[in-house]
């Protein structure tokens, strides 16, 4: 009953005037801003938290919010155009939009985005708004052994993220896995491999990855490819018309998605990244044609795109009933609400209900503007694809170059990113796939950090990972998400014979 | 010994595994833990090196797909080294000359370089667009991007 | 023509040189900022990203120069992450004797060098003024065996394996040592102590679910689980019990017999060869800036506490400071 009182308070404060506008501001500024290649959610809300300094707490956070969730929400647009994720929670959604948007189906993948993102966020929100009590027990049920059993069941999928060979896809990963070993290691203090370089420490930024090997590594393509520009009929370019049978293929991965979405972003930890992979790899696994995924599949961009949507509102659960910031984007939006004087946490809900169910109510509101906002923006953003070849190679460059100096203001960091680019073309032209590289970079810092922390508690025992049920269940799951391709195949394989 | 592609990226790979294990061995050691900085490095190291092993004896053969791939005429080649050249002089003279400045310069160059030919629209172009974007990002979002030698 | 301006120039120095003097001699007198006085906008940096510990007092520091009209020029807030402050650093450090170029900072200064990851330490700086102080907090879950800090110290005497202590920094910076110098002093064996940094958020989730058993970190990080029942804080650095809600009921290590604090201390520094005059003028003004209402206000907002030392104290304080946190670390092998 005092949930209830409270939800209504919150949607007193979401639906007032000043509730709608600021809402509107958050989403318009949000999905503005995640559009940008190279600005994703934490650059958004870095961005917007001078400004709310001495705003009344309540419109303020409802707005940050909105920036929050609509930085997400725009984030697939340069994915899908320009094969340049500004987020990590977006890479997953470049693997079938882009090749969709090549075939001359921006808009139509767009609009597959966007309506998959506003469903995914919706869902999340009833999920967020029925359970957000009652789920901060699980947002805190995984310890060190939990989550890295979690990260190894998202890496026991980096056979699934290549069609070619397993071998040059298992070199990719060992590889991304390397690259993040660079920096200073958070177990001991120690610096590894940073040739005593202050640029280094902190070792290499997602963005300087993930726009080298995608964004620059293509640019590099289509440097090659200048001549046939065969984007140029804008008109179905921008048709972001969805037949009822298009509707349909993705109506199953997003209703399931959203779900595994909305519980992998109440971990902490674990996130809209995290998810949009491990949504990707389940509907590709489950599909009847997985042999379309990778190539412009329905499929490949609602299941990513619902999930990191979903994943998003899921994290406000830890955020906003436990305090507990579960990724770097939602402990700058924990500094936005001390800044406002409001502390996220288990009592925030009982002193201001206002706030808690006003920024829960709000995202309904949210939601539905974004996705009114952003269909009738779709003809627009699917023509940039039609800009000449030569024109967009420049600007694409020059976006990626301004995205990475914007986070860091480091020189350095762009002569990486010009690098990585390179490294990304030569695994382009010798056919070895950058998304395990960029799974492997993801996960398996976390995955290293969470294993030595687990072996410390258990003063360096084994067992810690196999006697506790979570652990143990997704340690299972992975060895036989690994096992059951390798041995199915090999049967194959003696038939073949 | 090198015949086949695999081969020497086989042979690179294990160069390069071979120098990141060199560094990672002597790494120092931290007394008060049980798995320490350098475990997981080596085991990356060595598994990088039977991955590259089992990639240089790897009978597969190049499909045509991937061979067609890599045939890239040496001109092309040269043309995308010109337009890394261009990226690494933008950079170089990103924070001295400026963010305007450099990137009209870049597109209208690159641009132009790459085949370009309305001169026109790319002069406007590359005047308009840095001019609104570092609007956009300095005074609108607040982050400052290189001034430079303009005064503003 | 030439002569004049020589002579000129003279004249303006000896004048300066004078007031530099009076300044010195009595500078009650003039404490409203000797013979410096900004002329351009002064730009502030916080070494690391938005929303965090230095980002936030920067700008609260700057909108309260701003808003009470104690500094006339404006004070422009800029972020440079990385390193752990290193790449800031070295770029203050770039600025010699420039007097816009200010920056914020708290133990870390201390810790990343020692640790060997900045060339740069506090005594590469001018140190201005420090303005507050925060202090460290052992928490651990509510339905824990140990009542106090004693407890704890005893069960971790007689079987250190048992006890993990976790917290964001990496060993050997401030969520450690900060419980290394406490444990020390009540006489555990800190080269037993098992440490866990957990740097991705998922301290306090690991503190709840019981993984771990003692989180190292701030009072005020602390508060809102105490306050829902979830934890409880067996001990806190501070010399004296802090006053406010909640707050007023953490218990001192000092209080429990273990003779040890530890400070968070946040202040402003400037560049190497800061002129004196620019110096004296901040002093100033961080001290105005400290005395306000304004101030007082945000000071409440956040739970700092109140610490104003000028320019020759805190250096005296940062060196003595540091001596100790060497002669830790040097103890624990780690010192560089």
């Amino acid at each position: 009953m005092e949930a209830f009182q409270g939800l209504l308070s919150g949607f007193q404060v979401a639906l007032s005037w000043e509730g709608i506008m600021f809402v509107l501001i958050g989403v318009v500024v949000g999905t503005l801003i995640g559009m940008m290649p190279g600005l994703g959610p934490i650059s958004a809300i870095a961005i917007m938290i001078p400004i709310t300094y001495g705003m009344d707490p309540a419109p303020a956070l409802v707005m940050m919010a909105g920036v929050y969730y609509g930085a997400v929400f725009g984030g697939s647009t340069s994915s899908i155009l320009l094969n340049a994720p500004g987020v990590a929670g977006t890479v997953a959604t470049s693997f079938d939009g882009y090749p969709m948007a090549q075939k001359g189906q921006a808009g139509k993948a767009l609009a597959i985005a966007a309506v998959a993102s506003f469903i995914g966020g919706t869902v999340s929100v009833v999920l967020l708004m029925l359970l957000a009590p009652a789920l901060s027990s699980v947002a805190i049920s995984f310890g060190p052994p939990a989550y890295f059993a979690l990260m190894l069941m998202g890496l026991t999928a980096i056979s699934s993220l290549s069609d070619g060979s397993t071998l040059k896809a298992l070199i990719s990963a060992v590889a991304g896995f390397m690259v993040v070993t660079i920096g200073i290691d958070p177990q001991t203090g120690t610096q590894r491999f940073t040739f005593g370089s202050v640029n280094l420490l902190d070792g290499f930024d997602f963005l300087i990855i993930a726009l080298g090997l995608f964004a620059v590594a293509e640019v590099c393509m289509l440097v090659l490819n200048r001549r046939n520009n065969s984007l140029s009929d804008s008109q179905k370019l921008g048709s972001l018309k969805l037949s009822k049978s298009d509707l349909k293929e993705m109506s199953g991965p997003v209703s399931r998605q959203s779900f595994v979405g909305f519980i992998l972003g109440v971990l902490p930890g674990a996130g809209a990244t995290i998810s949009s992979f491990i949504s990707y790899i389940f509907e590709k696994k489950i599909a009847k044609k997985p042999e379309e995924f990778g190539k412009g599949s329905i499929k490949g961009i609602a299941a990513p795109e619902s999930s990191n949507n979903a994943a998003t509102s899921g994290a406000f659960v830890p955020l906003l009933s436990l305090g507990i910031p579960g990724s770097g984007t939602t402990a700058v939006m924990l500094g936005a609400f001390l800044v406002l004087g409001v502390q996220p946490g288990p009592m925030l809900m009982v002193e201001r209900p206002e706030i808690f169910w006003g920024i829960i109510a709000s995202m309904y509101l949210g939601n539905v503007f974004l996705l009114i906002l952003n269909l009738p923006l779709i003809p627009y953003l699917a023509k940039i694809l039609a800009i000449p070849r030569p024109m967009l190679i420049s600007l694409v460059i020059m976006f990626s170059l301004v995205g990475v100096y914007s986070i860091s203001f480091n020189v350095f960091d762009l002569y990486m990113l010009l690098i990585f680019g390179a490294i990304g073309f030569f695994m382009r032209i010798f056919s070895f796939p950058a998304p395990p590289f960029i799974l492997a970079f993801i996960l398996g810092g976390m995955m290293e950090q969470a294993f030595r922390q687990s072996m410390t508690i258990s003063n360096g025992n084994l067992s810690i990972f196999v006697t506790s049920p979570l652990p143990l269940t997704l340690i299972i799951i992975s060895l036989l998400s690994f096992l059951v391709p390798v041995l199915l195949g090999l049967r194959k394989k003696k038939v073949e014979v | 010994m090198l015949k086949t592609m695999n081969q020497r990226i086989g042979l690179i790979l294990v160069i390069l595994a071979g120098s990141y294990l060199l560094l990672s061995y002597q790494l120092p050691s931290y007394p008060y833990t049980s798995v320490d900085a350098d475990v997981i490095p080596n085991g990356l190291g060595w598994l990088l090196i039977l991955l590259a092993i089992l990639l240089y004896f790897s009978r597969t053969k190049e499909t045509e797909a991937e061979k067609q791939k890599r045939a890239i005429p040496r001109k092309e080649l040269l043309v995308l080294a010109a337009v890394f050249a261009m990226i690494f002089l933008y950079i170089f003279l990103f924070e001295m000359i400026g963010f305007i400045i450099m990137t009209g310069l870049f597109i209208y160059f690159c641009s132009w370089f790459l085949g370009y030919d309305k001169w026109k629209t790319n002069l406007i172009v590359s005047i308009l667009f840095p001019l609104t974007l570092y609007g956009i990002f300095v005074y609108a979002l607040g982050i400052v991007l290189p001034r430079g030698i303009l005064p503003f | 023509m030439k002569k004049i301006s020589m002579t000129l120039l003279l004249m303006l120095s000896a004048v300066a040189l004078a007031a530099c003097n009076s300044d010195n001699a009595n500078g009650d007198s003039n404490g409203d900022g000797g013979d410096f006085t900004p002329t351009k906008p002064i730009e502030m940096v916080a070494p690391a990203g938005a929303g965090g510990g230095w980002d936030t007092t920067a700008r609260e520091v700057a909108k309260v120069f701003g808003e009470t009209g104690i500094l006339e020029e404006n004070m422009a807030v800029i972020n440079k992450e990385g390193g752990g402050g290193a790449i800031a650093w070295a770029y203050i450090h770039g600025k010699n004797d420039s007097p816009y170029n200010l920056f914020v900072s708290s133990p870390p200064l201390m810790f990343v060098p020692l640790n060997g990851q900045s060339q740069y330490g506090h005594e590469d700086f001018t140190p201005l003024a420090n303005v507050i102080a925060d202090y460290g907090a052992f928490a651990v879950r509510e339905d824990a065996e140990w009542d106090d800090l004693n407890d704890l110290f005893d069960d971790m005497k007689e079987d250190p394996e048992s006890v993990t202590v976790i917290g964001v920094s990496a060993p050997g910076s401030m969520d450690h040592i900060q419980f290394i110098r406490i444990a020390k002093a009540a006489g555990v064996d800190v080269t037993k102590i098992k440490y866990v940094s957990e740097q991705e958020g998922g301290t306090l989730t690991a503190l709840l679910n019981g993984s771990v058993d003692v989180y190292s970190t701030g009072v005020g990080e602390t508060v809102e689980q105490v306050r829902a029942g979830n934890i409880k804080v067996l001990g806190i650095t501070a010399e004296e019990r802090l006053e406010g809600e909640v707050l007023s009921d953490f218990p001192t290590a000092m209080e429990q017999g273990i003779d040890e604090t530890f400070v968070n201390w946040r202040g402003f520094f400037g560049p190497p060869n800061m002129d004196q005059a620019a110096v004296d003028y901040y002093e100033a003004k961080f001290k105005e800036l400290s005395d306000s209402e304004e101030f007082d206000e945000v000071r409440k907002k956040y739970g700092w506490n109140e610490m104003y030392m000028d320019s020759e104290e805190y250096k005296t304080f940062l060196d003595e400071e540091k001596k100790e946190i060497e002669t830790l670390l040097d103890e624990l092998g780690l010192g560089n």
